[in-house]
């Protein structure tokens, strides 16, 4: 069974003081409906990828209360798995159809998080590491600055060759009428930006946002209504321990590798076969060690890589975050896995408008957990 | 007969220079420096408390004694800055040290004597062999109020010692102890409030000294001993002056008492003060000398006691970091990093 | 944040097991923007340290001066209070490390 993408659709990402989190899940469905051509009486179900809202809006229950917003009563889940949890709820949402339960289903990734304070904020995030991390006095970043201290350290990497994600993903921000951020930084603003946990500063970090993203997909056979079908031929997921202390590697996800793995084995393809790729870069960091870990760098040249250009749009090969990553585009928690999805559809079908990777035929989706506790890995291709 | 069989101290790192405190509020820094005799006072790091630097110091004790943690069958905890002010510490203690179920517990307060009070009180149990050993902890992060004279004194440590009542074992025998008691309101603590107070010089004729000379003259009529059988002597000691000038009312000569003035070097830190002075002592005490200790609590009291060492001493003290030693690693802090690790700001 | 008197009191054993025990810094970073609960401790530098019985541990490093941030450097556990708690919060207390 062929698992094919009917219609996408984002909200803008950003500080949307005035858009409620129901406002932000109608507007992304609606258009992803919309997209696809269909009602909400013709969706199967509904899967929503979040995981803030019981802890700062005290709101469980997802599932019921975002399907109000569809206005059609019909079954409804909210998947969880920290940042990854967009990924997570496609995976589900995709093995739903496989299973003949149902034939085309909804998925949302939505995320409300300005509403409440910098460190609650802080505080909230630390959910997805472990006890001992959170007792520890470690914040999310203070995980990834262990990281990128072991990587920098190994592989003979600088502060300025990092920072070179950030510039590369605001370069491409500017390029995404729906990205937060939509202006361009040098790697010296990153150098000058205020310290968050050494090494690792402001310009490092991915922001704090809100955000919805949807997807709709069918395991019907839909080539006589569609030209050229968008298909998810794989969607793998992968674990590894919830404190980073108790990995085997601090330079490498596991988890990544695992699910990657699967993945290329499923699609039958190469690590060198993916034209355009959607990051997860919660820090500038975590797009080095990925570059590696899937397969487009050697191990320790991610970063370096990336520096040269090889990542960056119009200029590299294996082209990574053309929508602004999670740096620049922003990254409400829930929704990103699902945002990744909506940009490498919108690539290979051709209307990425300014930052249109050319010839965009195979894309991958990079969804991570925590400090990498879980990552979910999905490739589409037209 | 019960004595000391391990003894353990703890100094945190930091130090507060006093000429610092004295330039905060415009005074001068030598004038406080020689009344007081003290130059710099050890101060808390900002996660520390009386609980937390109790357990150091009770480790090493429970190191040099030799036993394990499970034989100890009381534990009393002297200090004015218990962490609560309904709940045990000497529990809490008791529990990370691994001491099982099966002792008597109980906090004490009594001012600066509450861990000599609570010596005395372990004495008992072992003279009447209800237990084999027990663990006496004083430990205080004591705060002066900001622009009070007691701020350049008020320090912190603690210090841990296990007694017990089988001879072989003994580093110092306690050959005899009494104390002397009254109701003496010199210096206060009203519940809820975060500093303490005192009546300036009312806490030196009437209190310090009447209650420490009382009690020092009472147990020498009463072990029917002079100061010159005596190697050593200990005093509590609010500042530098006090302990001096009690020693040599006495009759001891200041070489008597020079290897116990800890307060030189890092304050008072109140409960922990003169067990601490008798720790320096032990550190270099030789076999069968006799050390004369008095301690002070306001409001008020004196813990008095007559040890002696044994040849023990020479072996089990081996293990151990000598509170010389412990006194000089030390970090300087500024007032406003003090103000910030004692809570204030 | 943990508060539950009840989770205190169930990891005591556990804690008291890990006091005094020698290990080296593997990593470490300092905290600048902490987690709620320690916004008055900041900055501070959290380190993963490699203990002698070859397990890796996470914690808050106390006493520490710029040249204790170096990899290899030996500390020892030691008990602390976690967090300046809420006036009525039960006291928790944690492992942390000190440089040797």
């Amino acid at each position: 069974m062929k698992i094919s993408i009917l219609g996408v659709a984002a909200t803008k990402f950003g500080e949307l003081w005035s858009v409620s989190p129901r406002v932000l899940a109608k507007e992304a469905m609606n258009n992803a409906l919309k997209q696809s051509g269909l009602k909400a009486g013709d969706i199967d179900a509904l899967f929503v990828g979040n995981m803030l809202s019981e802890i700062l809006g005290n709101q469980a229950n997802l599932g019921s209360l975002l399907v109000e917003e569809l206005g059609v009563q019909i079954p409804a889940f909210r998947i969880e798995g920290a940042c990854a949890s967009g990924g997570l709820a496609l995976h589900n949402a995709i093995n739903s159809i496989k299973s003949g339960q149902y034939k085309t289903v909804l998925v949302l990734g939505i995320e409300k998080m300005t509403d409440h304070s910098q460190d609650e904020i802080t505080n909230a995030l630390m959910a997805a590491g472990s006890d001992e991390e959170r007792m520890a006095g470690a914040t999310f970043p203070g995980v990834y600055a262990l990281m990128a201290q072991a990587y920098m350290k190994q592989y003979k990497v600088s502060e300025e060759e990092l920072a070179s994600v950030s510039v590369k993903n605001h370069y491409h921000g500017t390029l995404n009428p729906k990205a937060q951020f939509q202006f361009s930084i040098s790697v010296a603003d990153v150098m000058k930006s205020a310290k968050i946990a050494d090494p690792l500063k402001l310009l490092d970090c991915s922001p704090i946002s809100d955000g919805a993203a949807a997807v709709v997909i069918t395991g019907e056979n839909i080539i006589k209504k569609v030209r050229k079908p968008i298909q998810i031929v794989a969607s793998e997921v992968g674990t590894d321990t919830l404190s980073l202390c108790d990995r085997k590697s601090f330079t490498s996800l596991l988890a990544v590798i695992d699910a990657s793995t699967k993945a290329y084995k499923k699609a039958g393809l190469r690590p060198s076969d993916i034209d355009v790729a959607e990051i997860h870069d919660c820090f500038s960091i975590s797009e080095a060690i990925a570059t590696e870990d899937l397969g487009f760098s050697k191990k320790g040249e991610g970063a370096k890589d990336i520096a040269k250009g090889k990542r960056t749009l119009f200029k590299g090969d294996i082209i990574c975050n053309p929508s602004g990553g999670l740096k620049a585009c922003g990254h409400p928690v829930g929704a990103t896995g699902i945002k990744q999805i909506v940009e490498i559809t919108e690539q290979l079908r051709g209307v990425a408008g300014k930052r249109q990777v050319e010839n965009a035929r195979i894309g991958l989706t990079h969804n991570v957990g925590g400090s990498g506790a879980v990552a979910a890995i999905h490739i589409l291709r037209i | 007969m019960s004595g000391i069989v391990g003894y353990g101290t703890y100094i945190p790192k930091y130090r507060l220079k006093l000429s610092e405190i004295a330039q905060v509020w415009g005074k001068e820094a030598s004038e406080i420096e020689t009344g007081l005799r003290i130059v710099e006072k050890a101060v808390p790091g900002f996660d520390e408390d009386s609980v937390t630097m109790g357990i150091e110091a009770s480790k090493k004790a429970i190191n040099m004694a030799g036993i394990d943690s499970s034989f100890l069958q009381a534990v009393y905890f002297g200090s004015e800055s218990h962490p609560y002010a309904v709940k045990p510490s000497s529990t809490t203690l008791g529990e990370y040290l691994g001491v099982g179920n099966n002792y008597f517990a109980a906090d004490l307060e009594f001012a600066c004597k509450a861990a000599t009070a609570g010596m005395q009180v372990t004495a008992g149990l072992l003279n009447s062999k209800a237990i084999e050993y027990g663990l006496v902890v004083g430990s205080d992060t004591a705060q002066g109020k900001p622009h009070d004279a007691l701020e350049y004194t008020a320090a912190s440590a603690a210090c841990a010692y296990i007694l017990g009542n089988k001879d072989p074992e003994m580093i110092a025998k306690i050959l005899d102890m009494s104390s002397f008691s009254s109701d003496t309101p010199d210096f206060w603590r009203r519940d809820g409030v975060k500093y303490p107070s005192h009546f300036g010089r009312f806490t030196g004729e009437p209190a310090y000294f009447t209650h420490v000379l009382s009690e020092g003259k009472n147990l020498l009529a009463k072990s029917k001993l002079k100061p010159q059988d005596f190697s050593y002597c200990v005093f509590h000691m609010p500042n530098g002056k006090f302990p001096r000038i009690a020693a040599k009312k006495l009759g001891f000569t200041p070489e008597q008492l020079a290897p116990s003035l800890i307060v030189d070097k890092i304050g008072n830190p109140y409960s922990a003060s003169s067990l601490l002075g008798l720790a320096s002592v032990l550190d270099i005490a030789k076999p069968n000398q006799k050390i004369f200790f008095v301690s002070y609590g306001s409001g008020a009291g004196s813990d008095g006691f007559i040890f002696e060492t044994t040849k023990e001493i020479l072996q089990r003290r081996k293990k151990t970091i000598p509170v010389l030693k412990q006194m000089e690693d030390k970090i300087y802090i500024s007032y406003s990093t003090y103000l910030r690790q004692t809570h204030a700001i | 944040m943990v508060t539950s008197p009840v989770k205190l009191w169930r990891r005591q054993k556990n804690t008291a097991t890990l006091i005094g025990k020698k290990g080296k810094i593997l990593q470490w970073t300092i905290i600048r923007v902490p987690a709620k609960s320690f916004i008055d401790q900041a900055p501070y530098p959290v380190v993963i340290v490699k203990m002698q019985n070859g397990e890796n541990m996470i914690g808050q490093l106390v006493d520490w001066q710029q040249k204790d941030l170096i990899i290899g450097r030996e500390v020892v556990s030691v008990l602390r209070r976690l967090r300046t708690e809420q006036e009525e919060d039960v006291i928790y207390y944690n492992i942390k490390f000190r440089p040797l």
